[in-house]
């Protein structure tokens, strides 16, 4: 079947989410109301709190959630064949992720723009605070431990994407700089930086950077991870520089890559003509991880990504116009993700090969499927390109270059905000000294994904990833589950119907438990010494973060439905439960 | 037609990063009560952006004012090529957009006014003020 006659159908299969679905939980669940004060006009100030036009908010919104995430997950699970990846990216994004990124908006709105956390702190539990923190201190250590693995496998595999990278660093700090002291337009300098970029792309393939004979030279036996030590040396300066020096001249030119590459995989797809030589339904070996529950939770970002609420609810919150705006910007923003992850099913299963046979080859077990996901996005990319007459040589490199420079804006941020979630845990703790020192919470936010990324290392590249991807992808759902548990006690009493976030919820809920307790006795009746001492007790934690989540979600549920803390429109009713005013 | 007046942020107020899992100002979705170190990252030019915002909703408010970042290209770039493209013709219009993302610039109508620094906030609600008058006129 033709990958552009599949991207239509799943196109037009969002739209009608958009149109019906997201329609029915705007007016029927979450009872949005046009007359609303929202906390923009509320509390405006200029500076955080600024009514905005919801194309621009939506513009923000999107580029703040879409990136390299949605690749990852969908190129691994194409492994049980694209039926099933597809199905779950689809129908994840119209009722979980539309339900979760658009509720945890429509809460915040209703909670002074207060982030989901704190709200979990009123409408769930005191507990549910501390639950928060430790779930997203969990999934930010594993979200950088394997965006190193991704960018140190590319690296190894693309030597020529090497100089690109790494003079991406030096270009971007002097387009912010010139931008900031000169007082000049941004956009010429920023397109003048991606095209420097791509010039190096050549350079980069005349020259690539091998770093194995260093790597051997200093004993250390996988190149992969002396780049993974590189990269976090390097993010613990990055995270340190103030978001204008580096991350927005990056991210600048970041969002006109993203753009371009859109267009080259839909341009690419339609010239070519690439029929997806996968199968529907993969036979998979017998020893594979089974379909359920691991589908559910590799494909994490792309079909809910529990990340969402913490953009929707902190920042997006503050800047809606009009409380029906929130329908718009946090339903699209899922069905923005969800189309990056077709995307990547496609460029893995049309792309990136011409038959069936080679297609196997790519994908004859888990653990290569796991360890080649991203490499086969990328030569599936420069196949798109290379429709487009670009040479494929210089394709794969221009597409190894995409993902990794979104993988390592994942990580610089990833690393900024571990060092915040550092400061919060150890304010909550009572070691002050802790959270008031940059450095020491730099090292702590560098040091624990560091050690993630390398203690697992020594095993086969493929195990090593993918174990890492699927503990992620459990603490993203977490997340998600507790955003959708804020989401659904929140409808619950306003006595509406709670069941479009009660059923995501307990399907996602019932995936990650499940997964975690297979994956622990994996994990403990194995032969090696990190998983038995390393992996095994993170998932047990991980695991009884799970059933926490569960019973405050079961105990809140309970107790929302006996209370009526809200008015019939969604407002807190009790002055007590809304102090958001004093927060923020 | 609704008059529009677009604030570009400072270029130093810095809040977006791009990527799922690790984008956006998600400080504000983390931290509960704002405790964390963030003063590098303040930035007074967004105070006189806000101040700016603040008078102009204040004094006119029949004009319709947003705030947008330089970055966002996806609004920045259709709306003034649109707005001026139609008076201007296509090279005025690329020129404009391409001006429009200097940030800390004041935009009526899709057209650069000038910067809040060099205006500051009453001579941007003077020029404003102005142009106002110059269309009801």
């Amino acid at each position: 079947m033709p990958a552009i006659v599949v991207a239509a159908v799943v196109g037009v299969l969002f739209f009608l989410g958009y149109r019906y679905y997201s329609a029915y939980l705007a007016n029927r669940i979450y009872a949005l109301d046009p007359a609303f004060v929202t906390p923009a006009h509320q509390l405006t100030d200029g500076v955080d709190y600024v009514p905005t036009n919801k194309h621009v908010v939506f513009g923000h919104h999107f580029t703040s959630v879409a990136g390299a995430a949605p690749i990852v997950g969908p190129a691994i699970a194409v492994f049980w064949g694209w039926g099933p990846a597809l199905a779950w990216i689809v129908l994840g994004t119209i009722f979980a992720a539309g339900v979760h990124d658009f509720g945890s908006l429509a809460v915040s709105l209703r909670h002074r723009a207060r982030n989901i956390g704190s709200i979990a702190h009123d409408v769930i539990s005191t507990r549910a605070r501390t639950l928060f923190l430790l779930i997203i201190f969990f999934l930010l250590t594993l979200v950088n431990a394997v965006f190193a693995v991704v960018i140190g496998n590319l690296f190894v595999a693309n030597p020529g994407a090497v100089i690109p990278i790494v003079v991406e660093i030096p270009i971007a700090i002097f387009i912010g700089q010139y931008i900031y002291k000169t007082r000049s337009a941004a956009l010429v300098p920023s397109l003048v930086g991606v095209a420097l970029l791509y010039a190096l792309i050549w350079v980069g393939q005349q020259y690539p950077v091998d770093i194995a004979p260093l790597s051997e030279a200093i004993g250390i036996d996988n190149p992969r991870n002396l780049w993974v030590i590189l990269l976090f040396a390097y993010t613990f300066v990055a995270s340190r520089l103030p978001v204008w020096m580096l991350l927005q001249p990056r991210d600048y030119i970041n969002s006109h890559q993203l753009f371009i590459a859109l267009g080259v995989i839909g341009l690419g797809m339609l010239v070519g003509w690439n029929q997806i030589v996968a199968p529907v339904v993969n036979d998979v070996p017998a020893d594979s991880p089974s379909i359920f529950p691991f589908l559910f939770i590799t494909i994490a970002c792309g079909a809910i990504s529990g990340f969402h609420s913490l953009v929707s609810s902190g920042t997006t919150a503050k800047q809606i116009d009009k409380e029906t705006d929130a329908r718009y910007v946090g339903y699209m923003g899922a069905v923005g993700e969800g189309s990056l992850a077709t995307g990547a099913v496609l460029a893995a299963t049309a792309g990136v090969v011409a038959s069936r046979a080679d297609w196997d080859a790519l994908y004859p077990d888990f653990n290569t499927a796991s360890g080649g996901a991203v490499g086969n996005f990328v030569n599936g990319v420069a196949v798109f390109a290379n429709n487009l007459l670009i040479p494929l040589d210089l394709a794969v490199i221009f597409a190894a270059v995409v993902v990794i420079s979104f993988a390592a804006t994942t990580m610089d941020t990833g690393v900024r905000l571990q060092r915040y979630i550092v400061q919060e845990i150890a304010e909550v703790a009572g070691w002050h000294r802790l959270a008031r020192n940059l450095t020491w919470a730099s090292l702590v936010a560098v040091a624990v994904p560091l050690a993630m990324a390398l203690i697992p290392g020594g095993g086969d590249a493929g195990y090593t990833f993918g174990v890492l991807w699927r503990l992620f992808g459990t603490t993203n759902q977490l997340t998600a589950g507790l955003a959708l548990t804020v989401v659904a006690v929140w409808v619950l009493r306003m006595k509406r119907n709670p069941l479009p976030a009660v059923v995501p919820l307990v399907f996602l809920l019932a995936m990650t438990t499940w997964a975690l307790f297979i994956q622990f006795w994996d994990f403990v009746e194995a032969e090696g010494r990190s998983e038995r001492f390393v992996l095994a007790p993170l998932d047990g934690i991980i695991f009884v973060l799970a059933l926490w989540l569960i019973v405050e979600a079961a105990m809140a549920l309970r107790k929302g439905a006996a209370r009526r803390e809200y008015d019939d429109m969604g407002s807190p009713l009790d002055a007590d439960v809304d102090t958001g005013e004093a927060r923020q | 037609m609704t008059t529009r007046v677009v604030l570009v942020r400072p270029w130093r107020d810095a809040r977006v990063g791009s990527s799922c899992c690790g984008g956006g100002d998600a400080r504000h979705g983390i931290c509960f009560d704002e405790r964390v170190d963030i003063s590098t990252e303040h930035d007074a030019e967004k105070d006189l952006v806000a101040q700016v915002y603040l008078r102009l909703r204040d004094e006119l408010p029949d004009v319709d004012v947003q705030i947008v970042g330089a970055e966002n290209t996806a609004y920045l770039v259709p709306t003034v090529f649109r707005a001026v493209h139609r008076r201007r013709g296509v090279r005025a219009a690329l020129a404009e957009v391409n001006r429009a993302t200097t940030a800390g610039s004041v935009l009526f109508n899709g057209e650069r006014l000038g910067d809040v620094i060099t205006l500051g906030a009453g001579g941007v609600v003077k020029e404003v003020r102005r142009r106002v008058a110059q269309i009801a006129g």
